[in-house]
């Protein structure tokens, strides 16, 4: 059964080929001679076009967007102007709905044939893929085979280089085991969840079919982090998912900056991401080398048992924080997490794939994965791991407290969340316990943040959609929300959840997962760890009620305030589709029940022990931590369902200190400009420092041999005046000159 | 000091006298005429030194023939205007320097060397008592001994060239 | 102090380096000439000095009555004289052509 897994990694490139070289081609193939337009060169095979079978009036109205992107794009502004002109006579009604935001998200009527099928075809193997990896699981579980359960079975595998001057040897190999699985389970639902969310999120959106090739080629390149069997994958799959990422957030092409809400273009974004995960890439790339200088090979299996034998433990530390520090910059840990926010330009189902639950997870899972040789490496690396990950837990958390974008909040949740996963990795090896908890505890937080992650994201889409629909504006600023909850009911039922799942509410899945790692911290005995953990875990339910309140409720609603109020922007927001709120309420039962899995830890490494219920109702730890959390979500209650919001912000305004801080907060430690300001000053100082360099010194080295000899050849030329008395003089000098030496030689050498 | 020793000291003082003075004058005529005294006094060297047919050559073909030549040529080639007609150009002071050197090293290198000419002087006599014109007619047209008539044979044939050349290049044309 | 070789090679030498700065310093084309003809006059004192002081040391050969060096200086009289005359009758030319014998502003031939 395992074997066939094989078929779940290739299944969502199966989905890529076909939706690039298909049903693209297809719709090219299938699009109708155009009508010439003025002065636009008729083509219209720009990026990201599905246009319509239509000619006519249909077309001229079609055209508008493929004018005004390629007009962007190519700069020829008449086009833009006249076809506009000509389109706004045709149809005036509905152009008004869209307005200026046709250059940021560009829509047409009706989507191609070719576009339907690509959504359908996503959305088809994505289910495939993930009833079988459920499948699988289950499998696992209930049919346990001691073999696998102990070493996973090889997927595939191809010899690319081997024994390379006995240097070592290079292969691609897949291989799944019982943390795959786990890892295989999240990605998939999530990814077909999200690719069904997105037929009605990018609802006759102009780059539909190009959406999902790229979601599935995300999806593949997941996958192969999951299944990957030696560093030489996941690195590859690594700078895949980059690549995925830098695409999809980078899906708007045109859209613009927005200085004023301290937002980038999505291009902006995209690129910064990308430039971001490679920094991290660099400590990734010299860990692995010094990994394989050292033994030779990039095969985990191998790697276990050789690299303790013959590396010292020190080295083998440095190795090891080098390849966190890849961790590092995918998973978003302090000081690379400046890309997760900005990334939220990217359209929302995006964010809930790959910034909520998959990508930024890629870094956990990799740290799972190699997690014998981090305990091998000493307990140095581990509380690097674990240190890093708490420090930007309570970081993130802080920051998230004053946001005003509703993205945003999510953002910095989850850097915040996977600060959580990462001490719960790095604390299965500090401290003085007998227990081998393996990589579970970091683990677990993943498979249920997963879940309600995804669903928090999804259902700020949902709120995000219905707005834009509401204000034909794209409105992301909580200030202009609220009372939300009657309105979108479904959205905002198992928004609440969530909220209340991430907050560490008893009994729901994050309550487990969460109240595992505090409590794993202070039975370790690392009491910095735990208060961290434990502060930013009030912290974290303070600012996710606040959230919703903000959002859905208002100090005018019902329960309190809890639901329902006056709504602070323009326009009628109503219910999403319901190809949006199927996903919702399918991702809401696992934010629930997930955590019930008690065997996690045990089904991840054989040795581990398994969570005891009643040992958890017994440990006064956690009634410490459940009443950190119900105190962070009542005094958030307190201060947005109760109090009266003007006088709040008055309060704060007027109080220096509170006024300084919440400034520091809201610009996120101003980690943004330091980092802008490094850059011009530093890098780029350095740079025109080199430039200088190679200008003067480089170019002047040859341009100077140049110089000299034109010059010599120029001033050598005066010698021959055409007088030859002074070509006699030049004969007789050296006549005398050599007479001269020739005397000299006699009377004192040939003696 | 006896008498060969005075006379050639008189003549050698008016021989670079003389030469001195053909480098330096500054109108021409003048130098050609010094140069005329230059001819005379090298004749005077050669009668010291037993080559009297050398002598009367020297003072047939340089003084008669040369120097007529020299002087004619002022004549045709006039340098009107008041500048002088014999000026030093620019560098003679690199001139002098270079003579200067190189007269040093000769006269260094002949003081210090081992000649293979003994230094003492005088000569013995000629075979007989052949006199030196005999000798040297002797030297260039004998036919069966040691002769030099081939150079001499060669000799007429530079004469000749050098008539011609001297009439085409002088041509008015 | 009996006049011995070394004499007439000094006089020789000085002679040539006279003639020598002359063909060098000067600027009438016939000046130069001059110094040239000085120059031969000194070879040709050297060449009769070395015929003159004619004991050879060495194989025992006698050649004392070999005039050698007379010879030569025959022959470099012939040549001067064939020499000069060339000379002087280009000097005529460049003169006719260009009305100068300035040495110094015959340059066709510089860059």
């Amino acid at each position: 059964m395992y074997q066939y897994s094989g078929l779940i990694l290739f299944a969502p490139l199966l989905s890529f080929v076909i939706i690039v070289f298909g049903t693209r081609v297809w719709d090219m193939l299938s699009r109708p001679k155009k009508v010439q337009l003025t002065t636009h060169d008729g083509h219209g095979s720009g990026e990201g076009h599905e246009q319509g079978a239509h000619v006519g009036v249909e077309l001229a109205f079609a055209s508008v967007p493929a004018v005004a992107t390629a007009a962007t794009a190519r700069g020829a502004k008449d086009a833009t102007a006249h076809a506009e002109d000509q389109a706004a006579a045709a149809h005036g009604a509905h152009l008004d709905d869209h307005g200026e935001d046709d250059d940021e998200d560009p829509k047409v009527a009706h989507l191609s044939q070719g576009a339907v099928v690509s959504g359908y075809v996503g959305v088809g193997i994505m289910l495939l893929a993930a009833v079988y990896s459920w499948y699988l699981l289950l499998y696992s579980i209930f049919v346990p085979d001691q073999n696998f359960l102990k070493n996973g079975t090889d997927v595939f595998s191809y010899d690319w280089l081997r024994q390379v001057g006995g240097a070592g040897d290079y292969v691609i190999a897949f291989h799944i085991d019982t943390l795959g699985l786990a890892m295989l389970v999240v990605v998939t639902t999530v990814s077909l969840l999200v690719h069904f969310y997105s037929q009605g999120y990018m609802e006759d959106s102009a780059g539909y079919a190009r959406f999902y090739a790229y979601l599935a080629l995300f999806t593949f390149s997941m996958l192969v982090i999951v299944f990957a069997q030696n560093f030489l994958v996941i690195f590859i799959g690594w700078e895949l998912v980059g690549l995925s990422s830098y695409l999809l957030i980078g899906f708007w092409i045109n859209k613009k900056a927005k200085p004023d809400e301290q937002r980038p273009s999505p291009s902006n974004a995209a690129m910064q991401a990308f430039v971001t995960n490679r920094v991290g890439d660099v400590g990734f790339i010299i860990g692995i080398m010094i990994l394989f200088a050292n033994t030779g090979t990039f095969d985990f299996a191998t790697l276990f048992v050789k690299a303790p034998h013959v590396m010292s433990q020190g080295l083998l530390a440095t190795a090891m924080i080098l390849v966190f520090c890849g961790a590092v910059g995918k998973s978003a840990q302090v000081p690379l997490h400046v890309w997760l926010p900005s990334a939220m330009e990217g359209p929302t189902p995006v964010s809930a794939l790959i910034h909520a639950a998959t990508m930024v997870a890629a870094g956990v899972y990799m740290v799972a994965r190699v997690f014998p040789l981090f305990v091998s490496a000493g307990p140095v690396a581990l509380g690097t791991v674990a240190w890093v990950g708490a420090i930007t837990a309570l970081f993130a958390a802080t920051i998230a407290l004053v946001q005003s974008d509703f993205k945003r909040v999510l953002a910095f949740s989850t850097i915040s969340q996977l600060g959580y996963m990462f001490v719960g990795l790095g604390i299965s090896g500090l401290g003085n316990s007998d227990l081998t908890y393996g990589a579970g505890p970091g683990m677990f937080h993943l498979f249920t943040h997963a879940f309600f992650k995804a669903l928090l994201f999804l259902g700020a889409g949902s709120v995000l959609h219905s707005l834009h629909h509401a204000t034909h504006k794209e409105v992301q600023d909580m200030r202009l929300m609220g009372g939300l909850g009657p309105k979108m009911p479904i959205t905002a039922i198992t928004w609440l959840i969530a909220t209340l799942s991430i907050s560490g509410f008893p009994f729901l899945s994050g309550f487990y997962s969460k109240d595992t790692i505090i409590g794993l911290t202070a039975e370790r005995g690392q009491w910095g760890l735990y208060i961290i953990t434990l502060g930013t875990a009030g912290l974290t339910a303070f600012y996710m009620l606040r959230a919703f309140i903000l959002a859905f409720g208002g100090t005018d609603g019902k329960y309190g305030g809890l639901w329902g109020g006056t709504y602070r922007g323009v326009g009628d927001p109503h219910e999403s589709p319901r190809t949006m709120t199927i996903p919702l309420v399918l991702l809401a039962i696992p934010s629930i029940i997930a955590g019930y899995w008690f065997g996690f830890f045990q089904y991840l490494s054989p040795k581990a022990p398994i969570i005891s219920f009643t040992e958890l109702l017994t440990n006064p730890l956690t009634y410490i931590g459940t009443a950190v959390s119900l105190l962070g979500l009542g005094v958030a209650y307190f201060m947005y369902a109760r109090l009266n919001q003007e006088k709040l912000h008055n309060f704060v305004e007027n109080n220096a200190a509170l006024r300084t801080v919440h400034r520091i907060l809201y610009n996120r430690y101003y980690v943004d400009e330091f980092y802008n300001w490094l850059i011009k000053y530093g890098v780029l100082g350095l740079s025109h420092v080199e430039q200088a360099f190679d200008t003067y010194i480089i170019d002047g080295v040859v341009n100077g041999v140049a110089r000299l000899v034109t010059t010599l050849g120029r001033d050598i030329r005066y010698t021959e005046t055409g007088r030859v008395q002074s070509y006699m003089i030049g004969f007789f000098g050296g006549v005398a000159v050599l007479t001269a030496v020739v005397l000299v030689l006699v009377t004192y050498v040939a003696k | 000091m006896d008498f060969a020793t005075l006379v050639f000291w008189i003549v050698a003082v008016i021989l670079i006298g003389s030469a001195l003075a053909v480098v330096s004058l500054r109108n021409i005529v003048h130098s050609a005429l010094s140069l005329v005294i230059v001819f005379a006094m090298a004749a005077g060297i050669y009668l010291l030194l037993n080559a009297e047919f050398i002598a009367i050559v020297q003072i047939l073909i340089y003084v008669g023939a040369i120097t007529i030549l020299i002087l004619f040529a002022i004549m045709l080639t006039r340098i009107t205007s008041g500048q002088s007609t014999n000026p030093v150009s620019k560098q003679w002071w690199l001139g002098a320097i270079i003579s200067v050197l190189i007269g040093v090293g000769i006269i260094y290198a002949e003081m210090n060397s081992s000649h293979a000419v003994s230094a003492t002087g005088g000569s013995s006599p000629l075979p007989g008592n052949v006199s030196n014109v005999v000798r040297i007619g002797q030297l260039l047209y004998s036919p069966s001994s040691y002769s030099y008539v081939l150079p001499f044979e060669v000799a007429s044939l530079v004469l000749l060239v050098a008539i011609v050349g001297a009439i085409v290049i002088g041509r008015e044309d | 102090m009996g006049l011995t070789l070394n004499h007439f090679l000094v006089l020789g030498a000085m002679l040539f380096c006279i003639g020598l700065y002359g063909a060098i310093a000067k600027r009438n084309a016939i000046a130069v000439l001059m110094g040239i003809e000085i120059m031969l006059n000194a070879v040709n004192i050297t060449m009769v000095a070395f015929s003159f002081f004619n004991h050879v040391k060495g194989n025992g050969l006698d050649l004392s009555s070999l005039l050698t060096g007379q010879i030569f200086a025959i022959f470099i009289i012939t040549v001067a004289a064939a020499e000069a005359a060339v000379a002087l009758a280009m000097v005529i030319s460049i003169y006719r052509k260009r009305d100068t014998v300035d040495v110094s502003e015959i340059d066709m031939m510089k860059w």
